[in-house]
């Protein structure tokens, strides 16, 4: 478990944390380092980097569009540690997940990887196409706890009782809740059903609680935050800011405002 | 999974071979967990039940026309003056390929599971045309998924699908990215029944598609029985994700005296020339980068083995030794198919040819008491604009 995500959650302020997610060295190194410092210094406490992989089984088109886009420029996993790296210098407080798929782990290879980036400085990972069946899974879950560091584990729409069970058994650092059912950035979450998945999840376990998927707007961040989870995760809208506005001129200046105007709404 | 068969694999998760070698397993996002761990619940119930395989056995008689013909290629075997050639002929079943048993099969099994709509992905669209046909048949509707390429050349397919009252989806890119698409549609619609193609994905598809299929295998020996008084000494099938070879040779694994060869299309040969990896939910051998971030894999005439990747209990196999894997190049798939059309008077698909060309260098060297047989797996209505494209000129 790592001990940095524990000490985040355990502030008070802001009482629902902001977490966002980037795909990692998008459009380029240099310009996702700073989109992510700016995203630190406006209120985000935990950031998530994506690495990625050509077969992304649950990326929408925005976050596809960009994986495509760092796949041709020949981003890869190595680069992402080094953000990692140049994240950590730059704030000793926030939370770092790396967030892809199992293809890059399994070929890097998995203990290597965690190796790796836990000097760099990462708190934890999470691996979308990695459920506890896997046996990679396993070695993976098995050398981050050895190492202080978490798994990020994830719970869905359709995942039962039995099973979210079994997954709180193993989660660490929180457990991320999908509003959806679906690839990112496509429907919106509707609140009753977050409110009463939270619930669910919170009558079995005291892990943080963070919600991702079909988060849009600043007012669907508030919704989600009044649904009793401890943070909200915010990727395709964020990803979609920074596609749509790549040529403007103070892109990370304007980015910082549009991540504030989440952040302030979580206070 | 027993040590001394291969034919009871793959384990509980989906897992053929043990530790770090076992290929297969679940790689999918966790929507589809609870989802796919209900359809092996689905699956094993249905084949303990008797009147869910009669039902099976029947539609597969008068619907799809089994057994289809165990059929004795006599021109060929003069010609080649080798080995006695036998084509197990698959392209006469409805729908025209091997693919409209598994089809079939999935179908029956969504009903049984009471679900309403169904999802397929295709890269020929002889998987599209033929989960069509019995989705048209049972009142279900579906949405078939295809890569744009595979779209503009095998276009017969996909207007026979359309007859048939199907739904087509159209991502840029052939098979693999239909793969990639039909598992997030499904993921956008769990409640829904994924039809997979072949002997790909996460557990329990593998085992599913190999179920349904390894019904070849055995009209194969009862048929070589009854024709021929004894069994093949060689089967070979195509491979592309590997659904026809494993229905082929599934039955005949125990009997390491047949020798089994599954043939790749050379350009995307995972077998030959591809690492372990994981991706579209299963561990597998795949053509990929070291770092394991992206596919690779060129273009073959055959869109149906035009795949980078190959079903788990492909690599199992390989690893074991217990299955030869070769490949074939476009211009041997072209020859094989210019010899089977004027010898026999079968117009094939090109999958099936890759087959064919190996199994042209096996016959050659082989005597006249040894029995190969060939999984014929398709016809060739669909190729016809390529075939003419590329060999036209040789039939003028």
């Amino acid at each position: 478990m790592s001990d940095r995500l524990k000490k985040i959650f355990s502030e008070k302020e802001p009482r629902t944390k902001l977490i966002s997610y980037f795909v990692g060295c998008y459009p380029d190194y240099d310009q996702s380092l700073s989109l992510m410092k700016e995203a630190i210094d406006n209120g985000v406490s935990i950031l998530e980097i994506g690495y990625v992989t050509s077969e992304a089984s649950a990326e929408g088109s925005i976050i596809k569009k960009a994986h495509d886009h760092v796949l041709s420029n020949g981003g890869n996993l190595n680069d992402i540690i080094n953000l990692v790296k140049d994240l950590r210098s730059y704030s000793d407080k926030i939370g770092i997940v790396l967030m892809g798929y199992i293809a890059n782990l399994y070929k890097y290879p998995i203990p290597k990887f965690v190796d790796d980036i836990k000097k760099a400085g990462a708190d934890a990972v999470l691996v979308v196409d990695a459920p506890h069946e896997l046996k990679e899974e396993n070695q993976l879950r098995e050398a981050l706890n050895k190492n202080g560091l978490s798994l990020i584990k994830l719970a869905a729409p359709t995942t039962d009782d039995n099973r979210l069970k079994d997954i709180i058994n193993i989660a660490s650092g929180f457990l991320y809740q999908v509003n959806v059912s679906g690839v990112t950035g496509d429907k919106s979450a509707d609140e009753t059903d977050v409110a009463n998945f939270v619930k669910r999840i919170k009558i079995l376990t005291n892990i943080p609680v963070c919600s991702g998927f079909g988060i849009k707007s600043p007012k669907d961040a508030k919704k989600m935050a009044n649904s009793g989870c401890n943070g909200v995760i915010v990727g395709s809208t964020f990803v979609k800011y920074i596609q749509d506005n790549l040529s403007a001129p103070e892109l990370t200046k304007s980015f910082g405002k549009q991540v504030k105007s989440f952040s302030e709404v979580l206070k | 999974m027993t040590k001394n068969s291969y034919k009871t694999g793959p384990d509980e998760l989906g897992y053929f071979g043990e530790g770090d070698a076992a290929m297969g397993g679940m790689a999918v996002g966790e929507t589809l967990m609870p989802v796919l761990h209900e359809l092996n619940q689905g699956f094993e119930d249905a084949i303990k039940d008797q009147s869910f395989l009669d039902e099976f056995d029947y539609h597969c008689k008068h619907y799809i026309g089994r057994p289809s013909p165990l059929y004795f290629a006599e021109n060929l075997t003069r010609k080649l003056g080798g080995a006695k050639i036998l084509f197990k002929r698959e392209h006469l079943n409805h729908t025209l390929s091997h693919k409209v048993t598994n089809s079939l099969f999935q179908v029956l099994l969504a009903k049984r599971m009471k679900k309403k709509a169904l999802i397929c992905e295709s890269g020929a669209g002889q998987h599209f045309s033929a989960t069509a046909a019995v989705a048209a048949k049972f009142g279900m509707p579906l949405t078939g998924v295809m890569g744009d390429i595979d779209i503009a050349r095998v276009n017969q397919n996909i207007i026979k699908a359309k007859h048939y009252g199907a739904k087509l989806k159209s991502v840029p890119g052939t098979l693999k990215e239909a793969i990639t698409e039909a598992i997030k549609t499904f993921s956008s619609n769990p409640d829904y029944a994924y039809i997979c193609g072949s002997a790909v994905s996460s557990a329990p598809y593998p085992r599913i598609v190999q179920f349904a299929q390894s019904v070849i295998g055995r009209e194969i020996r009862e048929q070589s029985m009854a024709q021929e008084g004894r069994l093949p000494n060689m089967l070979i099938a195509c491979c592309g994700g590997g659904s026809n070879l494993i229905g082929m040779i599934h039955e005949f694994l125990d009997e390491p005296e047949i020798i089994k060869i599954g043939v790749e299309a050379a350009e995307t040969a995972a077998l030959s020339n591809g690492t372990p990896g994981i991706m579209q939910g299963m561990k597998t051998y795949m053509l990929q980068t070291a770092d394991g971030s992206k596919s690779l894999g060129g273009a073959s005439l055959g869109a149906g083995i035009q795949y980078f990747s190959v079903g788990p209990q492909h690599s199992f196999l390989k690893d074991q030794g217990a299955v030869t894997y070769t490949s074939a190049t476009d211009k041997e798939i072209l020859e094989a198919y210019k010899l089977i059309a004027s010898t026999e008077g079968i117009c094939s698909a090109l999958e099936p040819m890759a087959g064919a060309a190996e199994l042209i260098k096996q016959a050659k060297n082989k005597p006249k008491d040894y029995l190969i047989c060939l999984n014929l797996c398709g016809t060739g209505e669909k190729d016809l604009n390529t075939i003419q494209e590329h060999i036209g000129k040789d039939f003028e």
